[in-house]
């Protein structure tokens, strides 16, 4: 046993080829190796924060978004609603003026019926009043109506002829009006009246058509008359009565 | 019997005879940088290593891990000329079980080479860490009294390594050669067993004493702590 100086000699430089093989082939790829897949790692690891910061700023963003919109969606609601009621509430106001309109219109068409009605009625009350006192003149008295007018206003003017004599002043002239012309002997009658109750003045007659049934004697300032007024006026309150009678009679039930 | 393949010519090379040893060295390095090369060639960040890589990756880690704890930094230098050591070493002890395959580690001339390398590593790395003037600086500590102890030193504990790794694989191989005459077919195996061992331990403690003696002579004046006893 002894050392072979030669192979002593080769195998140191067969460990340095070794040294140097090893080196290039198994630590540095290894050990560089480990410090990329660290640096790799590290650098993932720096993203993976970045990400999760972006990822949280991301989730900040989007619930506060979320926030915003549901206290938006709240305030759009309370609007809506608001703009519904207002809406609604002017619908309705409107509806009930249109309706309080139609009420009105209606009361003023009813009212306007009635008052047509009524003086339809009334003239035909008055024309039948006449048409009746005529008859019932000529039949029990034998006398027309017109001369009966005649008469009743002579006889209303004889008590006061000295004031008519003096209401006349300057005009010395009567005027006596009636709806439709009064017949002749009507006339003579009256003309003999006023001759005979004022001497001075002269009797004129006229006709007017919007006057009530009747005669109405002027004498200056003063004014003598017998119409079917006061007589249709009568009537039309008891038929009013009468008709207020049976409206109410139609709301409320019979016997109550 | 043969004791040592130094005396095994395998071929001559223009004139010079090439022994076993040598030949057998050849045979580990092929294998040692074949097996890294094949591992190694697609080594890229973004691929995860398999488990060949893996395991190399231990085995180095494990090495640096080693050698820091002894050295207490990262010099990839120190692990370079140890790691190889620790390899070499290792895997010659480890192909003792082939049969016919003497490990060049049984030869004195391969300790005494390996000794040898660790002899002149220990000034290079001190007077690379340090400079000229710190290393020899080293011989005259603590007093100048000490130099001639630690020159003798110096050269003894590279005598004292070559022949500790030499008796350990030339002591298993005498004693499987002795039990094999007393009883053929079992002592073998259990020497054998002994022997892969032993082999490892040895190329533990070579490494980590060649790491021991790099990193003394590499230590700060102020890290004198850092010298460690001879565990032998």
């Amino acid at each position: 046993m002894s050392i072979d100086w030669v192979t002593v000699i080769a195998q140191v430089a067969n460990f340095l080829v070794l040294v140097w093989l090893l080196k290039r082939f198994l630590y540095r790829p290894i050990l560089d190796g480990i410090d990329a897949r660290e640096a790799e790692i590290t650098r993932r690891m720096a993203e993976a924060g970045e990400a999760e910061k972006k990822a949280q700023a991301a989730e900040a963003e989007f619930r506060q978004q979320k926030k915003q919109l549901l206290s938006d969606q709240d305030a759009v609601v309370k609007q809506a609603l608001r703009e519904s009621e207002d809406q609604r509430d002017s619908i309705l106001a409107e509806a009930r003026a249109r309706l309080e309109q139609e009420q009105q219109d209606w009361h003023k068409h009813l009212e306007r019926e009635r008052q047509k009605f009524t003086a339809q009625l009334q003239r035909a009350g008055e024309e039948t009043l006449l048409e009746l006192t005529r008859k019932a003149l000529r039949d029990l008295a034998d006398e027309s109506l017109e001369e009966a007018i005649v008469r009743h206003v002579s006889a209303r003017l004889r008590p006061i002829a000295s004031e008519l004599s003096d209401a006349a002043g300057a005009s010395r002239e009567a005027i006596a009006t009636t709806r439709d012309p009064l017949p002749e002997a009507a006339q003579a009658l009256m003309q003999a009246d006023i001759k005979d109750m004022l001497p001075d003045i002269s009797l004129r007659f006229e006709t007017d058509p919007e006057q009530a049934p009747g005669l109405v004697l002027r004498v200056g300032g003063a004014q003598v008359a017998w119409t079917v007024d006061s007589y249709t006026e009568e009537f039309d309150a008891l038929l009013s009565e009468r008709m207020a009678a049976g409206a109410s009679g139609r709301v409320q039930p019979a016997g109550t | 019997m043969q004791l040592t393949p130094d005396d095994i010519v395998v071929f001559t090379l223009a004139g010079w005879k090439v022994n076993a040893t040598i030949v057998n060295t050849w045979i580990v390095m092929a294998l040692l940088v074949g097996i890294s090369m094949l591992i190694t060639r697609n080594l890229r960040p973004d691929v995860p290593p398999n488990r060949w890589r893996t395991t190399l990756e231990v085995i180095v880690k494990l090495i640096q891990g080693q050698i820091e704890e002894v050295t207490r930094n990262s010099a990839r230098h120190v692990m370079y000329f140890a790691g190889t050591l620790f390899l070499f070493i290792a895997l010659s002890n480890l192909m003792l079980v082939i049969p016919g395959f003497s490990p060049p580690t049984s030869s004195l001339s391969t300790t005494a080479a390996l000794a040898l390398s660790v002899l002149v590593a220990v000034p290079v790395f001190g007077i690379a860490s340090g400079g000229v003037g710190h290393y020899l600086k080293t011989f005259i500590e603590p007093s100048i009294i000490m130099l001639p102890f630690n020159i003798i030193g110096e050269f003894s504990r590279g005598i004292s390594l070559a022949i500790r790794l030499y008796g350990n694989v030339m002591s298993g191989a005498v004693i499987a050669a002795i039990l094999l005459t007393v009883a053929p077919f079992f002592f073998p195996v259990i020497m054998d067993m002994l022997g892969l061992l032993t082999g490892m331990i040895q190329a533990y403690i070579f490494a980590i004493l060649a790491t021991v003696y790099i990193s003394s002579a590499t230590a700060e004046p102020d890290h004198p702590a850092l010298k460690k006893e001879d565990k032998s």
